[in-house]
């Protein structure tokens, strides 16, 4: 598999995790999410499209969407975290923790070993 | 950055082709939320910019950063379609959501090819049921003339007499049935199948449309 195949099929996997995490700390706007997504990662390729799945985490109850009228010069749409969306992110952030710390001791153990030859 | 009235034409033909291609794959009232989402969008983007060199090349940057209409328009058609089809199980949804994946990939457009021939044998099989009461002697099994040969079709033949294939047709109407329960059981399996497929291809691509490729 090429590297970038790779590292779009890591990219596609986060995602989730990452929009979850940006709108935990408090409702944002889908502009914000993308600000902050981009000042911390790199995995908003195109901004249109985080859109959709913003959509798609509403649809699945994960978030609460609602416009605000009065707040700027025009309407913004803001997401908050659900009851379901906290619980996912929990079962996901655990399960991110996991896999990285196993990955990390593979990288450690291949690194060990080199060393030793 | 404050637009001109031309950076504002700009803008509106943007929405306005954004809208039109929404509103072939959503309902209308999903994609008029869309398209004032993405307004919003914009209109930060704008406010936030300088017009540094100049009005047209910083609104170029922001419409690029955001993806060309289509592109976005395809990334919500993924999104949704794929999640009706999987959660309703509905023949349209089905349908359109299996187009949508063709056209995202080439692994997409060979599943989508072969659960579309699924699909088409399938009906194919239901029309010889119906024709069968209609042209009793041209729908049926055709059978070599020659004893040795062990080939045979299912098939409807037009035209009058033997025609040109030496071939002689068996069955009755008890071709009816075989038909039916062939061609039901096909598009079961291919509906099945397609429904199974995109489950896996959403699990396999949770955010597919973030990195999707633009439509041909």
């Amino acid at each position: 598999m090429p590297l970038d195949t790779w590292q779009e099929q890591l990219r596609r996997g986060t995602l989730d995790l990452a929009i979850l995490l940006t709108v935990s700390a408090g409702p944002r706007y889908g502009l914000a999410i993308i600000q902050h997504l981009e000042a911390f990662t790199d995995l908003v390729v195109t901004e249109g499209t985080i859109y959709p799945i913003l959509g798609r985490l509403t649809r699945e109850g994960l978030l609460d969407a609602y416009w605000v009228e009065d707040e700027g010069p025009h309407p913004r749409k803001y997401y908050r975290l659900t009851r379901p969306g906290s619980k996912r992110l929990s079962q996901m952030t655990s399960e991110w923790q996991a896999f990285s710390a196993k990955i990390d001791r593979l990288i450690h153990a291949a690194s060990d070993g080199k060393e030793r030859t | 950055m404050k637009l001109s009235e031309a950076g504002e034409s700009r803008v509106n033909g943007y929405l306005f082709v954004l809208e039109r291609s929404l509103v072939t794959s959503l309902p209308k009232d999903v994609a008029r939320d869309a398209v004032r989402e993405i307004d919003s969008h914009l209109r930060d983007r704008i406010a936030a910019a300088n017009a540094i060199p100049d009005e047209r090349t910083s609104l170029e940057t922001i419409l690029s950063a955001l993806g060309s209409p289509q592109r976005v328009a395809q990334a919500y058609s993924l999104e949704r379609s794929v999640d009706e089809a999987v959660g309703t199980g509905k023949v349209v949804a089905i349908l359109r959501a299996v187009g949508h994946v063709a056209l995202s990939g080439i692994s997409g457009f060979f599943a989508a090819l072969f659960l579309f021939i699924g699909y088409v044998i399938g009906a194919a099989f239901l029309i010889l049921a119906l024709l069968k009461p209609i042209f009793p002697n041209n729908v049926g099994f055709w059978v070599p003339d020659d004893p040795g040969s062990k080939a045979f079709d299912l098939a409807f033949r037009g035209g009058v007499g033997p025609g040109p294939w030496h071939e002689h047709l068996v069955g009755g109407y008890w071709v009816i049935p075989i038909c039916l329960v062939v061609g039901f059981g096909l598009l079961f399996l291919s509906h099945r199948g397609a429904r199974k497929f995109l489950g896996w291809w959403r699990r396999r691509h949770p955010s597919f449309a973030a990195t999707a490729r633009p439509a041909l």
